[in-house]
C-alpha cells in the first residue's frame, strides 16, 4: 500500500480537496516533519493540520481491528507475541528508510527498550479516536500534548 | 409501561441501556432519558451493572483514567464508587465499590484493547441522539489558555505536530501491513508439501 496513494483516497472521500488537492501537497506536508531525512520547513495552516487530523481519524477508524489485535499481542506476548513482533519490525523498518537516524527523538524511537512506551501511547491515542467525535478528542489530545 | 432498550458493541465489549422516554417532555417512544438500568459486558469478565446514579461517575472514571494514561501522568483514579489504576503498561486494574453494605467490591484486570473497547462504547452512548444522558466534558473541552491562541497559522504546531502526525501515520501504515502469520497452519502447510 502506498501511503501517499491512500492519504490521497481518503482525503478525496472526506472531501478535502481544497485544502490537499494533490499529492504533492500532502508530500510537502510530510516533509514539515523534522525527523524525516527530506526535512523542509514550512508552516501548516490551520486547514491543514485540520485536514491531516480527520484523515488520521479516518484512517484509524478503518485500522481499529489491526490497532486493537496489536495492542492485544502486546498484553500476552507470551502466548501471541507474532503479532506485535511483525508490526514492530515494520515500523522500525519504516523509521530506518525514512527518517534521520541521527537525529536523538529518532534515535530514541529506535530503542526497543525505550519505543514500546511511545508506540503504545500512539496506539492508544489512536483507539480512542475512533467514534464520531474523534476528530475532536483528537485535537484536544494533541493541544494538550 | 414498556421499557426501551439500546445496545452499544465495539469488539469485545458492548453496553445496554435501559430506559424510558420522557412523555412529559413528548419525546418520541424509543427515546431513552430517564434511565433505570445499563450493562456493561466485557468478554470473559463479570457483568458489571448498576444505576442511573452510577453511569455517569464510572464513565467519567474511564474518561479521566484514559485522558492520565496518554498523557504521561500517573494513571490513577481513585473514588467512592471506583478506582482504576495501571498493574503496567498493558494491564489496568478496576476495582468497583458497591454502594450496598457487606458486599465485596469487584476486581477486574483489563487490558488496552479492552479499555479501548469500553471508552469506544460509552463514545457511541454519549453521541447517540436516542440517549438523554449529562454529557461528559472531559475530552471535549480545548484548555482555555490554547483556545485564544488559535489564528489561521499556528506556528507552534510545527514543533510537535508533526513527529506525532508522523509516528502515527508509521503506525497506521504498519499496521495494515500486517500479517497474520499462524506458525500451526504454516507447520501444516510444510508438512503437506513435503510429507
Amino acid at each position: 500500500m502506498n501511503g501517499i496513494q491512500s492519504l490521497y483516497a481518503l482525503s478525496n472521500r472526506l472531501n478535502l480537496n481544497n485544502v490537499l488537492p494533490n499529492k504533492v501537497t500532502i508530500w510537502k506536508l510530510r516533509n514539515n516533519n523534522p525527523l524525516r531525512k527530506s526535512y523542509v520547513t514550512n508552516n501548516i495552516k490551520l486547514n491543514e493540520f485540520d485536514a491531516l487530523i480527520r484523515i488520521t481519524v479516518e484512517m484509524s477508524k478503518y485500522l481499529y481491528p489491526y490497532i486493537r489485535e496489536i495492542l492485544k499481542s502486546k498484553e500476552d506476548i507470551e502466548e501471541n507475541s507474532v503479532i506485535w513482533n511483525d508490526f514492530n519490525r515494520r515500523f522500525i523498518e519504516l523509521i530506518k528508510e525514512r527518517f534521520n537516524i541521527d537525529s536523538m527523538r529518532v534515535k530514541k524511537l529506535l530503542n526497543q527498550a525505550e519505543n514500546d512506551a511511545i508506540i503504545i501511547k500512539s496506539l492508544l491515542i489512536l483507539s480512542f479516536c475512533i467514534s464520531n467525535q474523534g476528530y475532536q478528542k483528537l485535537k484536544n489530545f494533541l493541544y494538550d500534548f | 409501561m414498556n421499557q426501551n432498550k439500546l445496545s452499544f458493541h465495539q469488539s469485545s465489549a458492548s453496553l445496554e441501556i435501559i430506559g424510558m422516554p420522557d412523555y412529559s417532555n413528548n419525546e418520541n417512544k424509543d427515546q431513552i432519558s430517564i434511565i433505570s438500568q445499563w450493562k456493561l459486558n466485557i468478554v470473559d469478565k463479570p457483568l458489571i451493572e448498576g444505576k442511573f446514579e452510577h453511569l455517569g461517575p464510572i464513565m467519567d472514571a474511564f474518561y479521566i483514567y484514559s485522558n492520565l494514561l496518554i498523557k504521561n501522568e500517573i494513571p490513577i483514579y481513585e473514588s467512592k464508587l471506583i478506582d482504576i489504576k495501571a498493574d503496567n503498561l498493558h494491564i489496568h486494574n478496576i476495582v468497583l465499590k458497591s454502594s450496598k453494605p457487606n458486599v465485596k467490591p469487584l476486581v477486574l484486570k483489563i487490558g488496552n484493547s479492552l479499555l479501548s473497547d469500553t471508552i469506544n462504547c460509552f463514545d457511541q452512548l454519549s453521541e447517540s441522539p436516542k440517549v438523554r444522558i449529562k454529557k461528559t466534558d472531559v475530552l471535549t473541552n480545548i484548555p482555555r489558555n490554547l483556545k485564544f491562541g488559535l489564528n489561521n497559522k499556528v506556528k507552534f504546531i510545527n514543533f510537535f505536530i508533526p513527529p506525532f502526525i508522523a509516528i502515527c501515520s508509521l503506525i497506521l501504515f504498519s499496521s495494515s501491513f500486517i500479517y497474520f502469520n499462524n506458525p500451526i497452519e504454516n507447520k501444516e502447510k510444510k508438512e503437506l508439501i513435503n510429507p
